[in-house]
């Protein structure tokens, strides 16, 4: 009982003080919401989509290279996100990509993907691939719609809310590569927290804990739908 | 329509798994594969169920090469030690989906086949192991393949019900007129199934034959008995000396049937096993001995 009390407070607290502070409800950068949107949805695209492919590749393939491939992409996992950036950055630097959108959305990429696939690996890992192969004696698009789309939906719901969550923390990130130029909800907090507007600061807090929490909403619902659909389909 | 598996050769790493496996299964057969674990016996399954690749060699169904199709395409379905169903989806709805034309009232039949007639809405874990293993089946049929491939499916099964489900998918095989490939390392599950047998050591064949063929000769082939439902090894069996028309099993006698074939024990003395017929259909496996 004291340890179920204690968890919950240590996940209660950070928010608890949130409703002592009024909120202005007043957003200065409209921008900042469009980025963050764009971001959350070019980023979980691409990170759902390129790691249930190189899950899928790693999970299948004999090559001799296997595990060169899965060393050089978990390697990120190791080293801390800030000591990647100035490496990043002298590379966007070169391609005249900082101060733009899309070295910002490189660069996240760069550090969500790596986190993705180890998620979609554990996750194809614990379905199984004996139960995956079963699925190989369906034609390809009865394969996609009625059994792999259903058992991964959860796991691409998860590498989306995880990217979405990543990418939602980067403030470092996104102002050096970025060059203060594009502002997100993240870059739109730390300066109304470096200007002491507390109720600013709480809006874009709030709106933090929002994008998630909608997203989380939108994708389950989505999902269902879909598994309903498809299962009636073969009623 | 036959299989022909020619000159199979497959590494993983550096361990030759296969190495120039020859072996064909006659149209409507049930053919075993028995070997040890880590023969090579279910990697030969695999490859021809189009899961796995091949270094070099050919498999062949009827006449054409299978290697270069996708395994959807292929006709071939495989029952594994596990049921391996999808756990989205319902008892019928799994049996459904691989149906040609997504048909319910054809899931049902297969699932009356199979005697689950009445499950169709049963989630999957609300079945026994012999129940989903049973679904398995439904829908490796269901998929109408012209070749079944069972990787040791009765494994994770109680003996009572591996007996049972081993009968009844031998006669089912042999009702729909199926061509099917049994991998085991159980030697009795091939002899109690399979009308031809491979035997395969260290990813080669060492034999292969009809299991009359294997009885008296192939080692471990023909050392057991079956009695009151049970088998048992032969070396248990005392021949009776004096009236040579009864054997002693566990204390019990029992007297002689239909002869099989001639078996050899240590001690030079020989008897006759009965037909495998009638070990088929479950009756007391009953042994005489050699008539001088």
């Amino acid at each position: 009982m004291i340890r179920q009390g204690l968890l919950i407070c240590l996940t209660f607290i950070p928010f608890i003080s949130l409703f002592f502070v009024v909120p202005t409800f007043e957003i200065e950068n409209n921008m900042a919401i469009v980025h963050t949107i764009g971001l959350i949805v070019i980023l979980s695209g691409i990170n759902v989509w390129l790691s249930m492919m190189c899950a899928w590749w790693l999970l299948w393939t004999d090559s001799r290279w296997k595990h060169v491939i899965e060393w050089l992409v978990f390697l990120p996992l190791f080293i801390p996100m800030l000591a990647t950036l100035f490496g990043l950055y002298l590379i966007l630097a070169e391609a005249g990509l900082i101060g733009t959108y899309v070295g910002v959305t490189l660069a996240l990429l760069v550090v969500t993907i790596p986190y993705s696939i180890r998620l979609a690996y554990n996750g194809m890992a614990v379905i199984g691939r004996p139960l995956l192969e079963q699925a190989r004696i369906l034609p390809s698009r009865r394969r996609v719609m009625y059994v792999l789309y259903p058992l991964f939906s959860r796991l691409m719901r998860t590498i989306a809310l995880f990217t979405t969550v990543i990418l939602l923390s980067q403030f470092a990130l996104i102002q050096l590569i970025g060059a203060g130029l594009i502002p997100t909800v993240t870059t739109e907090l730390y300066q109304s927290y470096a200007g002491n507007n507390r109720g600013l600061a709480l809006s874009n807090t709030w709106m933090l804990i929002l994008f998630p929490v909608l997203l989380y909403f939108l994708l389950s619902g989505w999902d269902r739908y879909m598994v309903r659909m498809l299962k009636g389909r073969l009623q | 329509m036959s299989l022909n598996v020619q000159n199979l050769y497959k590494q993983f790493g550096t361990k030759q798994i296969l190495n120039g496996v020859d072996f064909e299964v006659k149209p409507h057969d049930i053919h075993a594969i028995v070997g040890v674990s880590g023969s090579g016996k279910s990697t030969i399954l695999r490859i021809i169920a189009g899961l796995e690749s091949t270094d070099s060699g050919d498999v062949k169904w009827n006449h054409r090469s299978l290697i270069h199709i996708p395994a959807h395409k292929r006709r071939v379905t495989m029952l594994s030690q596990t049921a391996l169903l999808f756990p989205h989806l319902t008892v019928g709805e799994n049996v459904t989906l691989v149906t040609r034309e997504r048909s319910r009232k054809q899931a049902e039949h297969w699932l009356r086949v199979v005697q689950l007639g009445d499950r169709y809405d049963a989630e999957i874990h609300e079945l026994s192991g012999g129940e989903q293993q049973r679904v398995s089946l439904a829908r490796a049929l269901a998929a109408e393949p012209e070749l079944l491939l069972l990787d040791e499916p009765f494994t994770n099964l109680d003996p009572k019900l591996k007996l049972d489900l081993q009968r009844f998918i031998r006669d089912l095989v042999k009702e729909l007129n199926l061509t099917a490939v049994l991998v085991t390392h159980d030697r009795e599950e091939a002899m109690l199934m399979a009308d031809q047998v491979t035997l395969i050591d260290e990813g080669k064949v060492t034999r292969t034959g009809t299991v009359a063929e294997l009885y008296d000769t192939a080692p471990g082939f023909g050392d057991f008995v079956m009695l009151d439902g049970e088998l048992r090894p032969l070396s248990e069996v005392e021949v009776s000396e004096t009236t040579g028309v009864t054997v002693q099993l566990m204390k019990k006698i029992y007297r002689f049937g239909q002869c099989f074939g001639e078996y050899q024990f240590k001690d030079g003395r020989s008897v006759m096993l009965p037909t495998r017929e009638s070990y088929q259909t479950g009756m007391i496996y009953r042994i005489k001995r050699k008539e001088e």
